[in-house]
């Protein structure tokens, strides 16, 4: 008798082997699984992390302060771009320059004054040197340089300050003792010089000196203010455009050119009187503020009437107490408003937001600078208090509002939806505004879908209900091949053979689209008038050979048409015709352009889940129909379509996110032009080409690098959306039909 | 698209058998379906039907019976085309059905599959409604009108004895119909095509007892109206409800005659031996 095994104890050791690798395989293939899902998370949570950066404000923070010797009065103020030497200038004609670490005096420099001359007025020329004029009460003007030069020693980078003297003239050399009570000077990147002052008497004089051409000139400026009295001026950074404010509110906007000032435009933010001038970087925007407080920003807008005017644009937090002092960023839209209780505002323009209020000091302020990278702002105030401040502002330009809203951008006659990032010099306002990536990427996915959902789809019921079985065995692999084509490949093809192409044979194409259906339409009812004897011997299969000289008929009817239909219809030239029409221009990477290539990529995907879906059909349910006397059609579209619908949705709704997600074909056939334009016959930037085409050209840490990485998380976020779509409704459809 | 091959081979039999004197046995009835030297190969090596002539009466039950893969389902198949969607499928000699031939090229396979109905050996019930499964015949037939609709498909439930039990769920899935009867709504699906003839495969081999008996019932009070041929496993379903039985194997016709007869007085050792089940 055979000795009893126990189930539980006496496992032979082939057994334990079995369980063991049972045991290995299934540890392996948890760890696997649970690292797919965990890299997504990390990939989003990167991706979360590497933007939210973007929705921080700017913060401020008080670094230190000390008081100066109380001699004399500040006018201006300054410091170098590595923040650790300030410049004051004293009315004394002093320039002292402090070392941020200790505060120590480490030089002190002296305008040549005459004795007992003192200064009354002052301005900076540049948002990139230290240029400065003065204008003093014997009627002189001196206009001088600092220059913040590092030294390389053993010990570290020191700063050495260093000012010159470049120019010194009299305000009317005919009046020598005038007093040049306002004075703005101004030095272009062209090396031009321009110095707009006011004297005791109320005169205006701006003197424009011109280095290259060795030029002065000096014109007299005409004040159609009436009875109101001038309150601020300012003039924009290249010289072109000057503007005066006056105590009835008016702002008064001149334009200079060559020794010529012509009145451009005057308008009135409130009645009370304006207090507060400056241009803004770029020398668009001019900042109003005025004693109420109000801050507000006005661009030209180029109007119906065929000039610019002037047109208030953004407001800003009021400021309780008049303002005093404004001063722009050298680095972006950001500017400073100061009011005379020593409240200051941070304010940026193409948001049209205060970003910060504080208060640097608690009476009034002198002098105000923001630090040449705009990560610092250094006051003076009226107790000869100097307060360094650190700013952290780096994306001040992203809002909510900028990212997905229309935003009135300098030289836009409206608001609207803008993507440029980069320009072409440091004044460029970038414009980020996601809406034409969006509109681009969901425009090239439907030219995509339309024109690949009907052609993969009706392809599928072909291969899987039609087809004889020679003839899918053949087209099945075809098409998966096709899903091999690398993008680029396509991308490549599309953009710079197909495109062309397209472009040359425009209304060819145009016609073969109406022209195929046509043809196969009249050659099926022409095979209907064929006796049903004749027409059942043909075997099944054999209509494929059936439709090449079709097709071939209706190309060569369409190129030989072409012509005579451009001629009769449109005037010789469809594209002509399309723009001077329709109002459509004509790109020659458009969006049927890449309706093709990209619907090329799209097709094998739709075609093979949705050819698994219908062959997946149960047969039974096909037999079931055919056997009650349904044809082949009827079986199809009744029995067939609705069994595999859900496999079907899932197919398009794949289809659908390749399309979303495609990069290589869009970055190649669509020229990248972020416009927001339902035209099929111009192109469109998607998100993935936005970021593949600027990514390498993005500072890391930079407001475009964190934009760009938001488009990704967007991206991301839309394709998630869809793939999870399509399983849960595919699956929700698919169990209705599950019983079989 | 099964290729009907003009030229026949010669076909060597594995059996001999007597001739069948079908005049004798199918005295007074009315042929309707009848084959001729028929042969089916699902490929040139697989010859799965050899040269069999038979013919099937009106208004009668006819059983095919016979071991498994004697080709008894292949030749119900060839009644109303279904072997048609079989690739690389094809036949020689003729199938008549009301002495058309249905593999000539004249023949519309929607109308003959009409006329011809089939019930499957795994009840199929399409995902819709018991109402939609029964209407579909006469809708793909062209049948728009809800009411005529309605109608066929009352007494298509009827006859097929499941009226009572589903009239009240008519909308609901037929997903949800117990086994029996599901297989009962695909026999009602096929009536309300009003078929001539219904080719039955094997329709209560996947049932319970009671199921298969209420199945039985319905082909009982069919016969009246329908010509049925069933294949069935079940000798003992051959014998109480066929009139006519045909016993083949490996492909081949073995034996014709009245169901009596077969059961109890075969002329042939191998049909004997099978239905006192010394093989099978």
């Amino acid at each position: 008798m055979k000795p009893k095994r126990s189930l539980s104890t006496d496992i032979s050791s082939f057994r334990l082997r079995t369980y063991r690798r049972d045991r290995r395989a299934r540890w392996i293939i948890t760890l696997a699984g649970y690292g797919i899902i965990l890299s997504i998370v990390l990939i989003f949570v990167y991706l979360v992390k590497e933007s939210l950066p973007l929705s921080f404000g700017a913060s401020v923070q008080k670094w230190f302060g000390w008081g100066l010797p109380r001699d004399e009065n500040v006018l201006l103020t300054g410091v170098d771009s590595y923040q650790e030497v300030v410049y004051v200038l004293t009315a004394g004609g002093k320039i002292k320059f402090f070392r941020m670490r200790d505060k120590a005096l480490i030089q002190q420099d002296s305008l040549p004054l005459f004795p007992g001359e003192h200064l009354l007025s002052a301005s900076k020329g540049s948002l990139q040197q230290e240029w400065f004029a003065v204008g003093t009460d014997s009627g002189r003007i001196l206009t001088a340089l600092i220059r913040f030069i590092p030294h390389y020693t053993d010990t570290g980078r020191v700063i050495l300050p260093q000012t010159s003297l470049e120019e010194t003239f009299f305000a009317d050399p005919g009046q020598a003792a005038g007093h040049v009570e306002r004075l703005v000077f101004r030095r272009n990147e062209e090396g031009q010089r321009f110095w707009l002052w006011e004297t005791h008497t109320g005169e205006l004089f701006l003197r424009h000196s011109d280095t290259e051409f060795e030029e002065v000139y000096r014109v007299s400026i005409p004040r159609p203010w009436g009875e109101h009295t001038l309150t601020a001026l300012t003039m924009s950074y290249s010289g072109e455009h000057i503007a005066f404010g006056t105590s009835g509110g008016e702002v008064y906007w001149f334009r200079y050119a060559d020794g010529e000032v012509v009145l451009q435009d005057r308008f009135q933010e409130s009645e009370m009187p304006v207090s507060a001038l400056s241009y803004l970087i770029g020398d668009n925007a001019l900042v109003v503020g005025d004693t109420d407080g109000r801050v507000s920003v006005w661009f030209p807008v180029y109007g119906p009437s065929q000039i610019y005017k002037m047109q208030p644009i953004h407001r800003f937090r009021s400021h309780p107490a008049a303002v005093e002092q404004i001063y722009p960023s050298p680095r972006n839209r950001n500017f400073l408003t100061i009011d005379t209780r020593g409240n200051a505002h941070l304010n940026y323009s193409t948001t049209g937001r205060t970003q910060l209020e504080f208060q640097p000091a608690s009476n009034r302020i002198q002098a105000a600078a923001i630090a040449p990278k705009a990560n610092g702002i250094v006051v003076v105030d009226a107790q000869h208090r100097i307060g360094h401040f650190l700013l952290d502002n780096p994306h001040p330009e992203i809002t909510l509002k900028t990212l997905l809203g229309k935003v009135w951008y300098e030289g836009y006659p409206r608001p609207a939806f803008v993507w440029q990032s980069t320009g072409g010099s440091d004044a460029f306002e970038p414009k980020f505004s996601l809406v034409p990536l969006i509109f681009g990427t969901f425009k090239g996915t439907l030219y995509a879908m339309v024109f690949s959902v009907p052609l993969a789809l009706l392809a599928a019921i072909y291969v899987s209900q039609f087809a004889p079985y020679w003839l899918s065995r053949l087209v099945k692999p075809t098409v998966e091949i096709m899903a091999a084509l690398p993008s680029v490949v396509i991308g490549f093809l599309g953009g710079l053979y197909f495109a062309p192409l397209f472009e040359q044979h425009l209304t060819a194409i145009l016609i073969f689209l109406i022209m195929l259906p046509g043809v196969f339409l009249i050659f099926i009812l022409g095979w209907r008038q064929v006796p049903e004897s004749h027409r059942l011997r043909i075997p099944i299969g054999w209509e494929l050979w059936f439709t090449i000289p079709v097709a071939l008929l209706a190309i060569s009817l369409s190129l030989t048409l072409a012509p005579y239909i451009e001629q009769g219809f449109f005037g010789g030239d469809l594209k002509q015709w399309i723009y001077m029409t329709l109002g459509m221009t004509y790109d020659t990477r458009n969006s049927i352009v890449v309706g093709f290539a990209l619907g090329f990529a799209v097709i094998p995907i739709i075609f093979t889940v949705a050819e698994d879906a219908l062959s997946n059909v149960p047969d039974s349910l096909t037999s079931a129909s055919l056997a009650l006397g349904a044809s082949r059609w009827q079986t199809v579209r009744r029995v067939v379509l609705p069994a595999a619908a859900g496999g079907i949705f899932a197919a398009v709704m794949l289809g659908f996110g390749r399309a979303v997600g495609e990069t290589m074909i869009v970055l190649m056939a669509t020229g990248n032009t972020p416009i927001i334009d339902l035209s099929p016959f111009n192109g469109f930037r998607t998100m993935s080409a936005c970021i593949a085409v600027e990514i390498p050209e993005a500072p890391v840490g930079g407001t475009l690098y964190r934009v760009l990485f938001l488009t990704a998380l967007l991206l991301f976020t839309f394709t998630f959306i869809i793939n999870t779509l399509s399983s849960v409704v595919g699956e929700r459809l698919r169990k209705k039909y599950a019983r079989f | 698209m099964v290729e009907v091959k003009k030229v026949d081979t010669e076909v060597q039999l594995q059996f001999k058998v007597p001739e069948t004197d079908y005049n004798s046995i199918l005295e007074g009835e009315n042929v309707v379906i009848e084959t001729l030297h028929l042969n089916f190969y699902y490929t040139p090596e697989v010859h799965a039907l050899k040269a069999i002539t038979i013919k099937i009466p009106e208004k009668k039950v006819t059983a095919f019976i016979g071991p498994s893969g004697c080709g008894k389902s292949t030749l119900l198949r060839t009644f109303n085309r279904m072997n048609d969607l079989i690739p690389g499928a094809y036949l020689t000699g003729k199938v008549l059905i009301e002495g058309q031939d249905i593999y000539s090229n004249n023949i519309r396979l929607e109308e003959l599959r009409k006329k011809v109905g089939m019930v499957f050996q795994k009840s199929n019930p399409f995902p819709m409604s018991i109402w939609e499964n029964v209407a579909f015949g006469p809708k793909v037939n062209g049948i728009t009108d809800k009411s005529l609709l309605d109608e066929m498909v009352e007494s298509a439930l009827k006859q097929a004895d499941l009226w009572k039990e589903v009239k009240d769920r008519l909308h609901q899935s037929a997903l949800d119909l117990s086994g029996g009867q599901q297989q009962r709504l695909c026999i009602a699906r096929t009536l309300a095509n009003k078929p001539d003839i219904i080719l039955m495969d094997e329709p209560a081999s996947a049932l319970d007892p009671i199921s298969t008996g209420k199945i039985e019932e319905t082909i009982e009070e069919l016969k009246q109206n329908y010509t049925i041929v069933i294949v069935t496993h079940n000798m003992q379903q051959a014998a109480r409800i066929s009139d006519y039985t045909a016993f083949m194997m490996l492909g081949e016709l073995i034996e014709y005659d009245k169901t009596k007869t077969i059961f109890t007085n075969p002329k042939v050792k191998l049909t004997e031996d099978y239905i006192t089940g010394r093989f099978g």
